[in-house]
Order: C-alpha cells, then sequence, then structure tokens
C-alpha cells in the first residue's frame, strides 16, 4: 500500500532504515527509563551501544536511500512538497540529535552519571517525536 | 490543526503508523533479545528479556492497525483486488509473522523464567541457562518472524503482481 509507481530499492531501503531507526530510539528510551528506576551500567553500555551499532547506520541507510531515491524521483528544490521538506528537515536536524544523544550516551557510559541518562531519555524521546511527525508527514503527504 | 489530506492518506497515514509501530517493535525487542543472549550473568539476562515486554504492546497495536487500515485500504481502491497476489501473499505473510513471534515470546519467556532462578539462587550460570538461550530452534522462531515482517514490508512496497 505505500508505493504506487515509485522505485522500490530506494523507497524500500528508506522506509526500512526509518523502522528500525525507530526501533532503535524506542530500545535507547525504554533503556534510559529503566535506569531512572534501577540504575545499571548495564544499561548505559547496551544505550550507547544502540545507537552506535544500530541507529547511526540506520539513520545512514534511511538517509542515502531517501536521497537516492529524491535524485530517481526527478526533484529538484523548485517548489517541492510540504512533506518531502519536513523529510528533510527531520533527517537532517535529526543526524544532530541522533549524534548529541550518542555523545551523551557515551558520557553516560564512561562516568555512569545518572544525569546524562535523563538527558538521553529527553533527547531520545524528542528524537522519536521529530521521526513521528516525519513518517506522518511523509505518509499522509501533507502538502 | 492539521494540513488538508485526503481520505486515502489519512488511511494510508494510520496504515504505515501501524507498521512503523509492528516493526519498530520488533526491532528493539531484538534488540533486548540479542543483548539477553549476550549478557554474562542471569540477573542481567532475565533483566533484558523483561524489557522485551513493554515492546509487546506497540507490537499488537501495530500489527492489527497495519491490517485493519490496510484492508480499509483495498476497499477504498476500486482498481485494487482483495485476492491479488501481494494482497493475500501480505494475509499469509501477516498471519506466519504472528504465530512465529508469538512461539518465540514463548521459549524467551521460558527462558527468562529460568534466569530469574538462577539470578535469585547465587547468579551464576548453568547448562539449562545456556542450552536455553543457545537453542536455535527456539531463537530462530524470533527470527523468522522478523524474516516475514521483512518480507511483509518488500511485499507491501513492490507488489507483485499488481
Amino acid at each position: 500500500m505505500i508505493a504506487a509507481g515509485r522505485p522500490f530499492l530506494p523507497l524500500f531501503l528508506h522506509v526500512l532504515g526509518a523502522m528500525v531507526l525507530v526501533g532503535a530510539m524506542l530500545s535507547v528510551l525504554f533503556l534510559t527509563l529503566a535506569a531512572w528506576r534501577k540504575p545499571m551500567a548495564l544499561l548505559s553500555k547496551s544505550a550507547f551501544r544502540t545507537l552506535l551499532i544500530v541507529a547511526v547506520p540506520a539513520w545512514l541507510v534511511m538517509r542515502a536511500a531517501g536521497q537516492w531515491m529524491y535524485s530517481k524521483e526527478g526533484w529538484s528544490g523548485d517548489n517541492d512538497p510540504t512533506w518531502l521538506g519536513i523529510g528533510y528537515l527531520v533527517g537532517d536536524i535529526g543526524l544532530l540529535v541522533l549524534l548529541i544523544t550518542t555523545g551523551v550516551a557515551f558520557w553516560w557510559n564512561r562516568s555512569n552519571k545518572a544525569v546524562a541518562g535523563r538527558i538521553v531519555t529527553g533527547l531520545s524521546l524528542v528524537y522519536l517525536v521529530m521521526l513521528g511527525v516525519a513518517w506522518l508527514a511523509m505518509s499522509g503527504k501533507w502538502s | 490543526m492539521f494540513p488538508p489530506v485526503s481520505t486515502f492518506d489519512w488511511l494510508l497515514m494510520l496504515h504505515i503508523t501501524g507498521a512503523f509501530l509492528l516493526i519498530g517493535g520488533s526491532v528493539a525487542a531484538g534488540i533486548f533479545n540479542t543483548f539477553a543472549m549476550r549478557a554474562e550473568r542471569p540477573s542481567d539476562t532475565a533483566f533484558m528479556l523483561r524489557m522485551v515486554r513493554p515492546t509487546l504492546p506497540l507490537i499488537g497495536i501495530g500489527s492489527i492497525a497495519a491490517l485493519i487500515f490496510g484492508l480499509w485500504l483495498v476497499h477504498e481502491q476500486t482498481e485494487v483486488k482483495l485476492f491479488s497476489f501481494w494482497i493475500v501473499a501480505a494475509l499469509v505473510l501477516w498471519v506466519v509473522m504472528g504465530a512465529l513471534g508469538s512461539a518465540g515470546g514463548k521459549h524467551q519467556e521460558k527462558t527468562r523464567a529460568v534466569a530469574e532462578r538462577l539470578a535469585a539462587a547465587g547468579d551464576t550460570s548453568d547448562d539449562e541457562l545456556r542450552t536455553l538461550l543457545h537453542d536455535t530452534r527456539g531463537n530462530a522462531m524470533s527470527w523468522l518472524a522478523g524474516l516475514a515482517a521483512l518480507l511483509l514490508l518488500i511485499d507491501m512496497i513492490w507488489k507483485p503482481g499488481q
């Protein structure tokens, strides 16, 4: 139901990357929320590894495939639809949020300071909301 | 409050939201399962397998929403037939994914119960837990459910036979 007449491989990789990214950020959110109740080194290590090994590569796949699709579908930047702009905005600002989250998770992993874990909770929640807006805008084709 | 969208786009948005919850939740469950398998102490294994629980409502709601809004989308489109190959394939994959995921979940629950027991009794692993953690058949159920979800996504985008 997703795509009529759109290039298969770039769209598949774009959607798959986005879904894996959402799953990775959900994991990080759950791990950090668990740490609020029960601080454990296991949680900070797992959150950092999830961001580094799953979330960042998933972002790369999502963004590269999105760019591939953009060029295949012949968009030019002139009068691009709103949903595409929202996707770009969340994609590019999202990288910044993702890298800051990964950096703070590294600090949390090294220091085990509760405040670092709480910052990761906030950042991962913000990023999940951004991803939610992007998938709603892109799938609903907000004009 | 919301930008203007057609009924079709609303349904597509809700269908895809369901798919995001389903696959996002499954990815999160897979991540926790992987950490559980690699944990050194039974208490850590049990903890990570408990972390799978909050992903289950997301997977359940996502799979139901993807199915309902997907069928609604088929109903809305006159050019798409319910018995098209890709729709039937999607429905079969949806059932297979659910059945395999449920079987994999039962295996994880059994593993968690053993890990909890060992955690309470000195937190040292034993052969039973190691066997359960590396049981090919038990783990294959969860990974095959993930593969079915991946095939479902490919089917939805590729639409073979349409």
